[in-house]
Formats: structure tokens, C-alpha cells, sequence
């Protein structure tokens, strides 16, 4: 019965939005507002070249074009964009050399989330403990990457997206927003105007990473969005595990997070990446507060039999807005979606995938669980298309909704387009609430109801979390059991 | 907006474009550029209708015009519908169905057009309590035809609503049917058959929305696109806040027996009450080519052996019809579509 006392345990566990405490860094802040003298603000502190801040002033001139869309089932009051600030940054001493010289209450916060920044620490762990380097994203700026040199030793380059504009330009020329054009839709836009930061990576010819890669995004500063641009690329032959984390402190204001992550696979490359989402949700009683979370995450599998798996478990955020992609070019490329998506107190989710076949014999799966308790509701919007040269194009989908209360709502809008006789694509949806007959059972052997959902909820999600990496499973599975304290009773 | 509109004031501006979320996949401000003038009346003799056997009550619409058919409370009756276009001309139909409590009504319904015409129907059809409809529905257009069909349907608890829509296709070609379901222990049957071929395209759209507690509805619709064909389903099932106990199933099943024919389809959930059970499937591919080979091996030639599958592929829904005489027309209807 291991299982049922970890749950047991972890129950007992249970606290509120750990993540929600603000740390009092000097920070460093671009005028509020938004206008062409931000975005040249933004590129000038980030010692940009110029094509770069031509391409962000570009991109700034056709947001301004844009009208901002609402088809998605959630609903908020229209943003201010002039409310806000676009960039926030730690104050940083010149050129960091080592971790030492970061602001030590930066140090404290990444401790606080249980980030394992020094690489000695990660060292020091169990012999043959996995060790992943990190890229933390502190408000509008990376602050420290670690173990580069060794990933350099094998030819990764990871590190955060400003030196890799400065490093390695023609890289970022060539891939940055070839997958996600500036103009894709109205955030994406936003964020090729102000992005910030974050992560970049290249994977060379026939290299398997040696580590798990990850980033950290922390929203700190009040009144400020996030934008992050993360972008990996994935040669020939090569894998990579990148694995994201987000939170943010527990604010009365609504903040923006809108960030753009493109990947691309070679022939035979693949890559997973898992998103553990934690932003902080909002008041669950009167739903103030909270992060938007409007992201564009998209693949693109342009060479033969390259893979792109997407896991993500989304706790957080008042209302998220996303649909990790992948477009299936290369002939025999494949794409998994694997989501759980859990809202609760008066959370609101549009999320989903959308897998465009463009290849011949490509293949694609999706596994999506959604929960929704309290007032919250939770939507799966989902596109899987067929080309008419996608001959042989192989889909499976599946979406599970389970819901927990009497007002909250919970959606499955799947679109299925197949131009050819050669697809075949499956779906299967059900939405039901908790087994009462388990529910009983559990009880029946000593649990709570709250410990009896728990394990009920872990069960239905395990598919999914049996997908992601090992540490950030234990994470998640605990995340799960903490976004739906409350819930019952 | 919406077609009656645009066909009564003919500005092409009211017609729902792939703009509209409902209409994505059947464009028709994108198709129509000017709208053709009016129907003129018909003064010809009409050719029988499909279901002319089977019925002795008729109610014939030739180019547009308003039809009502009453069943009083504890009747029963059988009642052919014919909505009929002939020549070039846009027109719009109203058809308006009462039961009564207790009354039970066998609906055959089709759609004839023989050109390049325009027409909306719009039927709204109520259900007092424990009354019974089935609603048979043979949509067979010209192919250039534009043909928009839209129900309303208001069910009454313990009220039994079953519809099944066999379609062929035409230019453009919508069934459209909207349930407002008051659950108490009413069920709705919500079934549709679709074989279309060359450049046809043929849109089945279905939104039941359940407002009380203990409903059901069952819904399971299949259709073949051959050629360059299309065709479309969207189902919606809406529970509404405090339905529970509701059961509702979707099923919708397409083959695509060509490399150029395309099946859109759109199952959607929403659910507002956590007492339910309810799923829905949707599958879209090529024909079983070990069934295929299976049949073929004992000695069926392989055009036979097709159609044989397909046959038994659409039989399913087919033999959910309640009436037996309507499903042997509908089966025969399908086999001779199938068989070309």
C-alpha cells in the first residue's frame, strides 16, 4: 500500500499557494505603459544589434494593427496594455561571473522554491542522482544559467535568449520566429515586440543531451508581465528533455504573462518538453488576482521520423490560454500532447492542443485530463488536421473530464479536419464527477473524503503523469493534491 | 443575420461566412456572390415523392410557402412532408408541428430540388408531454443546389423525440436540428446518414441542449465521402447548471474512400452540472483492408465487397429507425447510392 500512504502523506502536506510570497529585490523598471520608446528601452538595455530592435519595432507596429481576440470560453475584463510595466529587472552587478556575485536574495528566492541553482548541492545528491541545468528567468531577465561549460563540452548551447542574440546571431536569425511567425496572433505579436527573455537552446548533429535542461520563471515584481521567448532547436539525431517551471507571488492585480516557446526537430531529432504550471491562480473566493496566461507554444517536426512530446501540468494562473502545437512536416515525425489541466476556485482554462499533419505517414497523440472544482471551468479545445498529402497520417485522441462540485464547468471542443483517405483519426471524450462507488470504498478503508479524492484524482491523472520526468513528477502529483484542497466537503 | 434573411431582403452581406464559428465549414457568403431572384410559382405536375406510399396525409411545399400540422393530444398519425424546389430561384419555407400530450406523429420528410436554387426551411416542431415523434428526414438536392434546413425542436418531459437524416449532398447543403431538452425522462434520438459524392458537400449540425434533470440523449451518425465530396458534422451537447443524472452519447463515424474527399467534425461537450455521463466518439479513416481482403477471399469481386462493407457500415444506424416501413425505403435509398 505504498502508494495510498505517499498519497496519505502528501495529504497531510498540504498547504496553500506556497509560491505566494514576494521577495524586496532592487529592481530595475522601464517606464509603465507601452509604446515604440519601451521596445526601444527594452532592446537598448539588452544591448541589442539592430536588426533586432528593427524586428521588435516591426513587430510592435503590426500588435498595434491587431485586434485582440476572444473566442476562448473564459472570460476576464479587457486588459490595459498601458497599465503595466514591460520590464523589470533584477539590478545586476556588471557581467556575472559566478554565483557568488548574484544578488543573494535572488539566491534566497530560487532556495525558496526548492531550485537546485548551485551546482554543488546538485552534486553533493545521492551518486547516480539525475542533474539538470538550470535557466532562471527572474521577472524580465535570466539570471544565472548554470552548468554551461560542460554542456559546451559536448557542443549544447544553453543559455538565456539576450546572449544567445549577442553569441549566436546567426541561429537565432535563422530559427527565432520561424515557427511562430511575429504576426501569428495577437500575444505571440506582443511578445516578438517586448519579449524579455529566456531560454535558448541548440542541440548539434547526433548529440543526446546528458542532462535534463530547465528553466524557472518567476513573476516578482507588482504590476509587471512576463514575456518570455524560449526557443530550442534540435539538429540531426539529437534529443533533449527541457523541463519549465513558473510561479509567481500572490498579487490583488491581474499580471500578463504571454510568452512564445518554438521548437524545431531535424531528421531523427526529438525533443520532450514538460511544463510544471504554478503561476499563482487568484483569490479563490473572489477571484482577484491572479496571471493570464496567454502563451504560444508551437513545434515544428520539419525533418523525417523527428519527435516532439509536449507534457504539461497546468495548476496555476487565474485564466490560461494555450495550445502547446506541433506541425508534423517531416515525413514520419510524430507529436504527443499530454496534459492535465486542473482549475479550481474561480480558475478559468482554454487549453489544448492542435497536431497538423503535413507528412506522410506522420503520427500523433493526445492524452488530456481536465478537472475542474469549485467555480471554475475548464475547457478542451483541440484541432488535429490531415493534409491530402498527409497520406497515412495516424491519430489517437482521448480527453477525460472529471468534475468535482456543483459549479464548475467543464468542455471538449475538438475540431477534426482529415482531407484524405488515407488518415485515420481517432477521439474519444467522456466527462464524468468522482465514482461514488470508489469514493465509498476508499473511505471505507480509513480515508477522509478529501484523502479518498486525492487518490481517485491521482489515479485518473496517472497516464499523464507517468510521462513526465521522474523529480517533476513527485512534484506534480503533490501539486495536484494541493490545487484541489478545498474542493469537496 | 442568417439565410431566411439574406433570401428575403437578398443581400448576400446577411449569409453566415466561415467567419461565423457555426458555419466554419460551410461557407456561404464566400459561395454566393449575388442571389438568384425569387421563385416563381409551380404550376406543373409534380413527380411522387419517396415516401408517397407510405403515407395518406400530405403536405406538399413547391417553392417556399407555410405548412402547420396539428396532432391532438392521444392522436397518432403518419404525415409525409415534401419540401419541393424546382427551377433557379431562392425561396424560404415555414413549417410549424404541435403534438399534443399523448399524441404520436411518424414525420417523413424530404428534401427535392432539381437545380441551381436557394432555399431555407425553417421548422419549429413542439412536444407536449408523452408525446412521440420520429422524424425521418431523406435530403436529396440537386447538385447544385444550395439547401439550408433549420429545426427547432421543444420537447416536454416524458416526451420521446427520434430523427434520422439520410443526405446526399448538393452544392451546399445544411441539416440543421436545435433541441431544447427538459429532461424528465425524455430522450431524444438525434441519428444522420450522410453518402456524398463528386463535388457535393453536406453539413449535419445538431445542438441539444439539456435544462432539467434525468435526460437522454443518444446521437450516432455516419457518412461516407467519396470523389472530391465533403462533409460535416457538429454536434454540441450542452448540459446546463442543476441537469444531473443527464446521459448523452455521441457517436459520429466517417469512411473516406478517396484521396481528395474530406470529413470535418466538430463533437463538442459543454457541461455546466457534475452528475452526468457523458462521452462522445468520433473516428475517421479509410475502409478496413483486412475486412476487404477477408471478403474478398471467399469470393466476392472487390467492388461488391465494398459496397457490402459500407452497406453494413451505415446498416447501424439505419436500424435505429423505429418504423419499419420508412427503414426499408432509407435502406434501399443507401443501397442504391452504394452501388455505383
Amino acid at each position: 500500500m505504498a502508494a495510498v500512504k505517499q498519497t496519505v502523506e502528501q495529504v497531510q502536506g498540504l498547504e496553500k499557494y506556497k509560491h505566494g510570497f514576494s521577495s524586496d529585490i532592487e529592481q530595475d523598471f522601464a517606464p509603465k505603459g507601452l509604446n515604440a520608446d519601451i521596445v526601444r528601452f527594452i532592446s537598448a538595455k539588452k544591448n541589442e544589434p539592430q536588426w533586432m530592435l528593427d524586428s521588435r519595432l516591426d513587430a510592435f507596429e503590426r500588435w498595434l494593427a491587431m485586434d485582440e481576440p476572444d473566442w476562448a470560453k473564459v472570460n476576464f475584463p479587457r486588459i490595459d496594455y498601458q497599465d503595466s510595466y514591460y520590464y523589470a529587472a533584477p539590478k545586476e552587478k556588471v557581467g556575472i561571473a559566478s554565483l557568488d556575485e548574484v544578488d543573494p536574495e535572488i539566491l534566497e528566492v530560487y532556495k525558496k522554491l526548492g531550485i537546485p541553482l548551485k551546482e554543488q548541492e546538485v552534486l553533493a545528491g545521492v551518486v547516480g542522482s539525475p542533474r539538470y541545468a538550470v535557466d532562471a528567468v527572474f521577472d524580465s531577465v535570466s539570471v544565472v544559467t548554470t552548468f554551461k561549460k560542460e554542456l559546451a563540452q559536448v557542443g549544447v548551447i544553453f543559455c538565456s535568449m539576450s546572449e544567445a542574440i549577442r553569441e549566436h546571431p546567426e541561429l537565432v536569425k535563422q530559427y527565432l520566429g520561424s515557427v511562430v511567425p511575429v504576426s501569428d496572433n495577437y500575444f505571440a505579436c506582443l511578445n516578438a515586440a517586448v519579449f524579455s527573455d529566456g531560454s535558448f537552446v541548440y542541440v548539434p548533429p547526433g548529440v543526446r543531451c546528458p542532462m535534463e535542461l530547465s528553466t524557472y520563471f518567476r513573476i516578482n515584481a507588482e504590476n509587471s508581465g512576463q514575456f518570455e521567448r524560449t526557443l530550442i532547436i534540435a539538429d540531426k539525431g539529437s534529443y533533449v528533455s527541457y523541463l519549465e517551471g513558473c510561479t509567481a507571488p500572490m498579487r490583488d492585480e491581474n499580471q500578463l504573462h504571454a510568452a512564445v516557446v518554438e521548437l524545431v526537430t531535424m531528421d531523427d531529432a526529438e525533443i520532450k518538453y514538460s511544463t510544471v504550471q504554478n503561476w499563482y491562480p487568484g483569490d479563490p473566493e473572489t477571484g482577484k488576482g491572479g496571471i493570464y496566461n496567454f502563451v504560444t507554444k508551437r513545434a515544428d517536426c520539419r525533418g523525417d521520423r523527428s519527435k516532439v512530446s509536449w507534457t504539461q501540468v497546468e495548476t496555476g494562473s487565474s485564466i490560461t490560454w494555450k495550445y502547446p502545437s506541433c506541425v508534423l512536416r517531416g515525413e514520419g515525425s510524430s507529436g504527443e500532447f499530454y496534459s492535465i489541466a486542473i482549475t479550481n476556485g474561480r480558475q478559468q482554462a482554454d487549453t489544448g492542443t492542435k497536431m497538423i499533419h503535413l507528412g506522410a505517414n506522420t503520427r500523433s497523440r493526445i492524452i488530456s485530463k481536465g478537472i475542474s472544482a469549485g467555480r471554475s471551468s475548464n475547457t478542451y479545445r483541440g484541432l488535429v488536421s490531415a493534409h491530402p498529402k498527409a497520406k497515412g497520417a495516424r491519430n489517437f485522441t482521448q480527453c477525460d473530464s472529471l468534475l468535482i462540485g456543483k459549479h464548475c464547468a467543464a468542455h471538449t471542443v475538438p475540431y477534426i479536419e482529415a482531407r484524405n483517405g488515407q488518415a485515420k483519426f481517432e477521439h474519444e471524450a467522456t466527462t464524468t464527477r468522482l465514482s461514488e462507488d470508489q469514493l465509498f470504498y476508499a473511505m471505507q478503508r480509513g480515508l477522509s473524503q478529501e484523502e479518498a479524492v486525492q487518490l481517485l484524482v491521482n489515479g485518473f491523472v496517472k497516464d499523464v503523469l507517468q510521462e513526465l520526468p521522474m523529480e517533476f513528477a513527485v512534484e506534480a502529483q503533490k501539486l495536484v493534491a494541493i490545487s484541489l484542497e478545498g474542493s469537496v466537503g | 443575420m442568417s439565410v431566411a434573411a439574406a433570401i428575403r431582403t437578398r443581400d448576400v452581406g446577411e449569409l453566415p461566412s466561415r467567419r461565423d464559428e457555426d458555419w466554419r465549414w460551410t461557407d456561404l457568403r464566400g459561395l454566393i456572390r449575388v442571389l438568384p431572384d425569387a421563385s416563381e410559382a409551380f404550376t406543373g405536375t409534380l413527380s411522387p415523392g419517396p415516401f408517397d406510399r407510405l403515407a395518406a396525409d400530405h403536405h406538399v411545399l413547391v417553392n417556399g410557402g407555410d405548412a402547420r400540422i396539428d396532432v391532438a393530444a392521444g392522436k397518432k398519425t403518419l404525415v409525409a412532408l415534401r419540401l419541393v424546389s424546382r427551377g433557379v430561384g431562392a425561396h424560404a419555407s415555414r413549417v410549424t408541428i404541435n403534438l399534443g400530450a399523448g399524441a404520436r406523429l411518424r414525420l417523413l420528410e424530404s428534401y427535392e430540388s432539381d437545380g441551381a436554387s436557394v432555399c431555407q426551411t425553417a421548422l419549429t416542431i413542439t412536444l407536449a408531454e408523452g408525446a412521440a415523434l420520429e422524424r425521418i428526414v431523406l435530403a436529396q438536392d440537386h447538385e447544385d443546389a444550395v439547401s439550408v434546413s433549420q429545426a427547432e425542436v421543444r420537447l416536454s418531459p416524458t416526451a420521446d423525440f427520434g430523427q434520422t437524416i439520410v443526405a446526399s449532398g448538393a452544392r451546399r447543403q445544411r441539416l440543421e436540428t436545435r433541441v431544447v431538452h427538459p429532461g424528465g425522462r425524455a430522450s431524444a434520438r438525434m441519428d444522420g446518414v450522410y453518402l456524398v459524392a463528386d463535388k457535393r458537400h453536406t453539413d449535419h449540425t445538431t445542438v441539444v441542449t439539456h435544462e432539467g434533470v434525468d435526460g437522454t440523449t443518444s446521437q450516432l451518425i455516419k457518412g461516407v465521402a467519396r470523389d472530391q465530396a465533403r462533409a460535416v458534422f457538429q454536434g454540441k451537447i450542452i448540459v446546463s447548471e442543476g441537469a444531473d443524472r443527464t446521459d448523452a452519447r455521441m457517436g459520429h463515424h466517417a469512411l473516406i474512400l478517396s484521396d481528395r474527399a474530406e470529413v470535418d467534425a466538430k463533437p463538442e461537450l459543454e457541461i455546466y452540472a457534475d452528475d452526468v455521463s457523458c462521452a462522445h466518439g468520433n473516428t475517421v479513416g479509410a475502409m478496413d483492408e483486412d475486412a476487404l481482403f477477408y471478403a474478398r477471399q471467399r469470393g466476392i469481386p472487390e467492388p461488391e465487397a465494398r459496397a457490402m462493407l459500407t452497406e453494413a457500415f451505415i446498416g447501424q444506424v439505419i436500424d435505429r429507425i423505429w418504423f419499419e416501413d420508412a427503414r426499408k425505403v432509407v435502406r434501399k435509398w443507401a443501397a442504391e447510392r452504394l452501388r455505383v
